[in-house]
């Protein structure tokens, strides 16, 4: 398996968009993260003390941009493979198809979380720094943004786990799909168009039932820490309900790829 | 691989040569067979789309106690203060609007006319407003500009039949006609008299995920002086009664040394709710636009991934004309199958969304050729076919898929997630500057605030104009590279 790990590591560290593409998780993550946190100030609500702003959420509202960059990699990883034909190398190399899989799926995984994680602390550190001088001050009823504070950390380190479910979903999908442009326009899907569909569903029922069930609406409240009690699926649980998702796109992936031709 | 030089052929057989261009593009489209079905898929996905959001939509606009509804059926507001009394047949009343305070940009002071004090009833209102100098009302919808200024000012309402004109004097000497609203349905013995209203302010918060919308009480008042009314049958000034219309609870009118002073709130004009079914029923087309998106990047792409780029600008070295070719077929196939979806998804969309609560009187009755209706139609189709053109020249530029279809969809769906979560100042810009206000085409109603849908903010077509304006840059870039790369 180690032998697997290292080609695996070699196949995707030499790809000249590896490292574009991490350093892209980590700078989108964070301009955007930093770009809304300064876009939002206590003057734009009745008093400052009654905005009701969660700042950690918004602290992390880059991940929003940082999982296009994670889904790209992810894709690119499998189907480059399968559009140069190396696939038929690697598999000649080691048949044991689950494994090259898993070997694959760990070195992309690993490499995104340690990206994300970069990303997502230098965001919540940039928010801590900025939010006080837009009137989130502790004197306004809002906490010192911290990784100290229990919510907080759970919201970083929970979004940096939705990366990580983010590039598990992407691999499988692009093994079971094996094209770039489809899997990416069905991951993209996924990411943007269906939590356009959840936020603007105007039925209070359907759009419950939809964040619940959504995989990246539901993940992502993995990033709320005030006003949990009218959420309608708990932070925890809608992590779970994303990582429900990776695991059955994930078997799904492994059966075909197991039992496919390579090409 | 040989290379012949060929002389640059006259101007008559250039045009054929666009032709076959054209026919070149087209041919390669509808030969992919992935390409196609992606169209088809579009369609598909943006009907289900829509259908499911229909679905999932539902309003309670016609379950509110004490509806008021226009003369023509639709929502409207009516509520302020009337001091007045009946006048029978023709004639006329003049008065001096000695003082108005800056309750709100468009509170009101004026004279009205009207038939009775129920709320919705027809009226012609002639006024002096804070921020938009005088203005000339009627039917809830009719709005005649005067001229620039604010009290004092001098007022002079005429009636003839139905017909109603305005005429307005700094000084009470020198008088311009407003203009001639017509009244239809005013009856033969009407109220006349002077009013005041003031619209409540609007605040709208906005944060993760969800709108408020409050609205705050602003009290009007306005002192009047010099009354005179010029009719054969009218009850005289000094004999009217004060009515509060609509029930506002905060009209007051007071008389002292010949100074009426009223205060009063409320609003007079049309008031429909900002949700639009039309919308609804074209939800669908945000998710057909990836698809969209997809096939647009390829079309320009896979040029380059089989170096089929080589032998297309072998025989046609105009590289320019075969980018404007690309983008007319692309353009062109995405435009008819959105106009396929976008009237399919309105059609079918139309009963689920009426059995959830979007019909009459909050939300009268469309044809697919109404004015906006149409707007949001062709609108949706125009904005599939600009996003599929400013896909392709994506992909000319960067001859990468991956990174040309991220890059799209990126910069038309992400902002509207970031802005539905900013602040209406910061959501508003970024729906301003971004092809995502593009949206805004698939609207019939006015831009609001109020909505949680950030697109709603911009116009139809200050928002498509900015798509547009994306494209057109992007087009122009792919063409410049073109000329200055090596395939």
């Amino acid at each position: 398996m180690s032998r697997v790990l290292r080609a695996e590591w070699t196949k995707l560290r030499t790809v000249p968009s590896t490292a574009w593409l991490v350093a892209a998780v980590i700078g989108l993550t964070l301009a955007l993260g930093v770009a809304a946190v300064a876009s939002v100030d206590t003057a734009h609500c009745p008093t400052p003390t009654t905005c009701a702003e969660d700042t950690a959420r918004l602290s992390l509202t880059g991940v929003w941009l940082g999982q296009a960059a994670v889904a790209v990699l992810a894709v690119l990883a499998v189907t480059n493979e399968h559009a140069s034909g190396l696939i038929r190398s690697t598999l000649a190399a080691s048949p044991s198809r689950v494994r090259v899989l898993a070997g694959r799926l760990t070195v992309v995984t690993v490499t995104v979380v340690a990206a994300a994680a970069l990303g997502v602390a230098g965001s919540v550190l940039a928010a801590a720094a900025i939010l006080p001088s837009n009137g989130f001050t502790p004197a306004h009823g809002y906490a010192q943004l911290s990784l100290a504070d229990g919510p907080t950390l759970r919201a970083a380190a929970g979004s940096v786990l939705y990366l990580g479910l983010v590039a598990v979903i992407g691999v499988a999908v692009a093994t079971i799909v094996r094209g770039t442009a489809a899997a990416l326009t069905a991951a993209l899907t996924v990411l943007y168009a269906i939590p356009l569909l959840v936020r603007f569903v105007s039925d209070p029922g359907w759009q419950e039932q939809l964040q619940r069930w959504s995989p990246s609406s539901a993940g992502l409240t993995i990033q709320a820490t005030t006003g949990l009690e009218r959420l309608p699926i708990q932070p925890w649980a809608g992590l779970g309900v994303l990582a429900g998702y990776a695991f059955v796109t994930l078997v799904l992936a492994a059966a075909l790829f197991h039992s496919r031709d390579a090409g | 691989m040989t290379t012949t030089l060929r002389p640059v052929p006259p101007r008559s057989q250039r045009a054929a040569g666009f032709g076959r261009l054209l026919r070149a593009e087209w041919t390669k489209f509808r030969s992919v067979p992935g390409w196609v079905a992606g169209m088809v898929a579009a369609v598909v996905v943006t009907v289900l789309v829509s259908l499911l959001a229909a679905s999932g939509s539902g309003t309670d606009a016609n379950d509110v106690p004490d509806l008021v509804t226009g003369p023509d059926g639709g929502l409207v507001a009516d509520a302020f203060q009337f001091v007045h009394g009946p006048m029978t047949g023709d004639g006329s009343v003049t008065v001096r609007v000695t003082g108005q305070d800056a309750s709100h940009d468009d509170a009101m002071a004026g004279l009205m006319i009207k038939d009775g004090t129920t709320p919705g009833s027809v009226y012609a209102a002639l006024m002096v407003t804070p921020a938009d100098g005088v203005r000339l009302r009627a039917m809830f919808d009719a709005d005649v500009a005067g001229r620039d200024g604010v009290a004092p000012r001098w007022l002079r309402l005429v009636r003839s039949g139905t017909e109603v004109t305005g005429y307005e004097s700094a000084d009470g000497i020198d008088w311009a006609e407003v203009g001639t609203v017509d009244v239809p349905g005013l009856p033969e013995t009407a109220e006349l008299g002077v009013f005041v209203a003031s619209p409540p302010d609007v605040r709208v918060e906005r944060q993760a995920g969800s709108t408020s919308v409050g609205e705050v009480e602003t009290i009007g008042r306005a002192t009047f002086a010099d009354l005179a009314v010029d009719a054969d049958d009218a009850v005289a000034p000094e004999r009217w009664s004060g009515t509060d219309v609509g029930r506002t609870g905060t009209g007051a009118v007071t008389i002292a040394g010949g100074v009426l002073t009223v205060t009063g709130s409320g609003d007079i004009g049309p008031d429909p709710p900002d949700d639009d079914p039309v919308q609804i029923g074209l939800f669908g087309a945000v998710v057909g636009l990836m698809v969209v998106i997809a096939v647009a990047v390829l079309f320009a792409t896979s040029e380059y991934g089989r170096a089929m780029i080589r032998t297309t600008f072998a025989v046609t070295p105009r590289r320019g004309q075969v980018l404007a070719a690309k983008a007319i077929v692309i353009g062109g196939v995405t435009f008819v199958a959105g106009l396929v979806a976008a009237v399919t998804a309105v059609l079918l969309t139309r009963p689920l969304l009426r059995d959830a609560g979007f019909g009459p009187p909050a939300f009268p009755e469309s044809s697919l050729f109404d004015g906006p209706v149409l707007r949001a139609v062709v609108g949706t189709a125009a904005m599939l076919a600009v996003v599929a053109v400013l896909a392709l020249a994506a992909g000319i530029l960067t001859r990468h898929s991956a990174g040309a279809i991220t890059g799209v969809v990126l910069l038309v769906v992400l902002p509207i997630l970031v802005a539905s979560a900013l602040p209406p100042g910061a959501a508003e810009w970024i729906m301003r500057l971004t092809p995502a206000g593009a949206l805004a085409i698939q609207r019939t109603k006015d831009p609001t605030a109020g909505l949680v849908e950030p697109w709603a903010m911009v116009g139809p077509w200050a928002g498509f104009g900015m798509l547009c304006l994306y494209a057109t840059v992007a087009m122009a870039l792919a063409a410049r590279s073109l000329r200055g790369r090596d395939t």
